[in-house]
């Protein structure tokens, strides 16, 4: 049967990785190109290069990052951060992307989902939504990494996306991205449940426990992770095994 | 505290690496074990051992390259492929800065016994004192330039002296499951990724720490692939070859070169063969015992149990005993990297890895080893 | 020298990349005159099976393709897309005729009301039925990578090289003497992936 997925995320910040808390005060963790190889080699499902670099000038430097990866690494890639036309996709595939993932321009235009589903393939088209939980505990949607409110509901906005094409949701916690503390299991149960597309979950897992829940309370077709990875211990590896002896479909972790 | 599972045959627990239990909550490791010594064609194995190294021999300046560590893993390795095998080895080291006195003795005296050409490199310390906190900060284990260092070095030095083939000692397989027995275990980039290296490369580490470039940063680098196949490496291990048995292993050296054990912090004093190369060993097995409950006494003890040497009640003493030391070690180490043991416990105590949480209560304060005192304190 | 068939229709890169790293010349290009050279082919591709196949007419590559795989017996490998186009027909938007090489018909998955997703996307365990060339070294059930909401349904039983299970049992990979397809993504399969590559290289090797 189709396995459940692991997919390590990896933020990139004028060629380096980066991570924060709560789309914050961002370290440097390290050179995207080998640490995708790390993630090659202790066999990640797919990887995930979500670029927050400022200045759109300094494009080159993803597309560069992409076909460096490409070139070694043969796992799926998921490149997101910035795409607001068919060129930026068209571009991205051709150097080694397998999907791209795109939110804001999609948030402004709807319609570029159907536009990028019909020329590319809709299982190309990932959508990622940021959502925030409000004081009142309803959610939100905001676009902008995070900083623009939109009004909309993460619920509504996934089954509008999924109606204009898109192949894959990746939903992220703004509240408990960067914290270690677990996901929004709330936020991830509820978009999973309204789709008939796989749902990516992400943001905020800390322990192996956090991936499990993902996929078991949060009903997510797969767990995406960065701090984990970065500043514990833990490893692919590690987090497969785990995932497998609690009774979840995973790869096994055998070499062949 | 909470139930930590341990595995019924070796008492291995679940915090540790890759492991997982059967039904009968025997782990994976053992299974291994059993591969090992009933389904491999030994015979076969050994046969092939003969063609690659015929494959190679008189062809370069080197038969081989054997890194070395003046362990008993790497004496063994290097004396069984020059005394049986009568390959001319190029024996490479890379000084990780903390050889213990006597092991330096014993790899001088096993350098004259045998008759080898041998390569020793130190990096730079200061650059290695900035890797040790780094790597202690992002997971919990200071050994990073070590690891590195050790499995990335000396397939520069094949590069350099063009010297394609490379023996490494026991396969990763008798200890965890990242590789098992079924095939010969390649020790490339990919197993350098995979857990060598902890999921840092040397490219991640000139990003994360100040003051260093890749050119210091080299000998912790693997080398490009094209690099390695140009000169046709192949890099592999003895234990994938001939049956490892560290207890065997060490009587043999002691026996042939006169190596001598040592006294190394928290284990029981009979197990002198073990780890005898490196200063730290006790401070590396009190962060491994903060973070996953288990020291390596615990490790002997498995070995042991697996290798029916020992009764499971005996066992569980010795680990009572001899785990959960602060070792003295821990006060150079201290002073070394410039930091107080707060701030130590601190660091070790955010990579603790669930269901363990760490009892300070239960740790007992070590004796420091008889050659402490011999130790260059230079900061 | 393997010919790579660039039709427009998505990432040639890696599975160039992962020829070359296997130690194979790679040709990449939509021109009949120098695919002539290469001694083996493969057709990739990401897309529409309509887009898929008037890409190829428009190049012209269609005849030529049925010549140096049917009259002159050179082997083929098609990936995903690729694979697809093999067949007869296919059902994505609409109707469209395939290279008809292999028996057989391309539709969606059907998998409502068992709670699967569509695309159908992932690691899913790939079973072959028979001993194959294709597949050597490689253990049977092993996991391979798909992404695609089509699928092709052979009518010849004997064309199916490998099947794997999503809701129902379908065609992972056919295999026809000098004509293979891989529904799943070789070169994004890790080891796995670049195993069935290899293979393909060393096929008629002596």
């Amino acid at each position: 049967m189709l396995k459940v997925r692991l997919i390590p995320s990896l933020l990139l910040r004028e060629g380096r990785c980066v991570k924060g808390v709560r789309f914050g005060s961002f370290r440097d963790t390290g050179n995207p190109v080998t640490a995708a190889k790390i993630y090659d080699a202790q066999g990640a499902d797919e990887l995930l290069f979500l670029d927050i670099t400022a200045s759109t000038q300094k494009r080159s430097i993803l597309f560069n990052i992409v076909a460096r990866t490409a070139e070694e690494c043969f796992m799926p890639l998921c490149v997101g951060g910035g795409i607001r036309t068919t060129e930026d996709i068209r571009k991205l595939l051709l150097v080694g992307a397998d999907k791209v993932s795109i939110n804001t321009a999609a948030l402004e235009k709807p319609a570029f989902i159907n536009e990028a589903a019909e020329i590319f393939g809709n299982q190309c088209i990932v959508v990622s939504i940021d959502a925030r939980k409000r004081s009142d505990g309803a959610y939100e949607v905001f676009s902008h990494c995070g900083t623009k409110a939109t009004g909309k509901n993460p619920v509504e906005w996934a089954e509008e996306a999924v109606a204009q094409g898109a192949g894959e949701i990746l939903i992220t916690s703004i509240n408990m991205e960067g914290t270690r503390k677990g996901y929004d299991l709330e936020l991830v149960r509820a978009v999973a449940g309204a789709v008939e597309v796989p749902v990516i979950a992400s943001g905020g897992v800390g322990t192996l426990q956090d991936l499990v829940d993902g996929i078991r309370k949060g009903h997510a077709s797969a767990v995406s992770a960065a701090s984990i990875f970065h500043f514990t211990d833990q490893s692919v590896i590690k987090a497969r095994t785990f995932m497998r002896e609690a009774g979840l479909d995973v790869r096994s972790v055998e070499t062949r | 505290m909470p139930k930590i599972r341990n595995c019924s045959r070796c008492l291995l627990p679940e915090t540790q690496e890759t492991i997982t239990y059967d039904k009968e909550g025997v782990c994976n490791v053992c299974k291994q074990a059993e591969y090992k010594k009933e389904k491999i064609d030994w015979v076969a194995r050994e046969k092939e051992l003969r063609n690659l190294i015929e494959g190679y021999r008189g062809k370069y300046d080197y038969d081989c390259i054997i890194p070395y560590s003046g362990g008993k893993d790497s004496t063994y390795t290097l004396y069984k492929l020059v005394a049986d095998y009568k390959v001319k080895p190029l024996v490479v080291s890379f000084d990780h800065g903390f050889f213990r006195p006597n092991v330096m003795e014993n790899t001088k005296r096993t350098m004259k016994k045998l008759g080898v050409d041998y390569h020793l490199f130190t990096p730079n310390w200061k650059v290695v004192k900035k890797l040790m906190l780094e790597a202690l900060k992002r997971k919990g284990d200071f050994c990073w330039h070590c690891h590195t260092g050790v499995f990335a070095y000396p397939m520069h030095v094949a590069i350099k002296f063009n010297v394609p083939l490379v023996f490494w000692g026991e396969p990763s397989a008798e200890y965890t499951s990242y590789y098992n027995y079924e095939e010969v275990e390649e020790v490339d980039e990919k197993r350098f990724n995979r857990f060598v290296n902890l999921g840092i490369t040397a490219e991640d580490m000139v990003g994360m720490v100040e003051g260093v470039t890749m050119r210091e940063l080299k000998p912790f680098s693997y080398p490009p692939l094209k690099d390695l196949r140009a000169i046709r490496y192949r890099s592999v291990c003895l234990g994938s070859y001939i049956p490892w048995d560290p207890k065997k292993n060490s009587e043999i050296i002691r026996r042939e070169l006169g190596w001598k054990g040592d006294i190394v912090e928290g284990i029981p004093p009979e197990y002198d063969y073990e780890k005898v190369e490196c200063m730290f060993q006790g401070v590396r097995d009190y962060l491994k015992y903060i973070k996953r409950g288990f020291g390596r006494t615990a490790h002997l003890m498995s070995l042991d149990l697996r290798n029916k040497r020992i009764a499971t009640e005996k066992a569980r003493e010795l680990i009572a005993k001899y785990d959960g030391k602060r070792p003295a070690s821990l006060d150079v180490f201290l002073e070394y990297l410039g930091i107080s043991e707060e701030e130590f416990m601190e660091i070790a105590l955010s990579h603790v890895v669930a269901p363990h949480r760490h009892d300070a209560s239960k740790v007992k304060r070590g004796e420091p080893l008889p050659d402490m005192g011999r130790w260059d304190r230079t900061k | 020298m393997i010919g790579i068939i660039d039709y427009g229709m998505g990432n040639l890169r890696s599975v160039a990349k992962a020829f070359e790293l296997l130690g194979a010349e790679v040709l990449i290009s939509g021109n009949s005159e120098e695919l002539v050279v290469a001694e083996k082919l493969v057709l990739p591709g990401v897309g529409a099976f309509g887009d898929g196949m008037e890409n190829l007419r428009k190049r012209g590559l269609v005849d030529f393709l049925d010549k140096e795989v049917n009259r002159n017996g050179k082997m083929i490998l098609g990936i995903c897309l690729g694979m697809q186009l093999l067949a007869e027909r296919g059902f994505e938007r609409g109707e469209n005729r395939g290279l008809g090489w292999i028996g057989g018909e391309v539709r969606k998955f059907s998998v409502d009301g068992q709670g699967l997703k569509v695309p159908h996307v992932g690691w899913n365990e790939v079973r072959f039925g028979r001993d194959d060339p294709l597949f050597r070294g490689i253990r049977n059930g092993s996991c391979f990578y798909f992404v695609h909401s089509y699928h092709m349904a052979c009518r010849d039983r004997a064309d199916v090289l490998a099947t794997c299970n999503y809701g129902h049992d379908f065609t992972a990979a056919v295999r026809k003497k000098n004509i293979m397809g891989t529904q799943f993504h070789p070169e994004k399969s890790q080891d796995a992936g670049l195993r069935i590559l290899e293979n393909y290289l060393n096929m008629g090797v002596p």
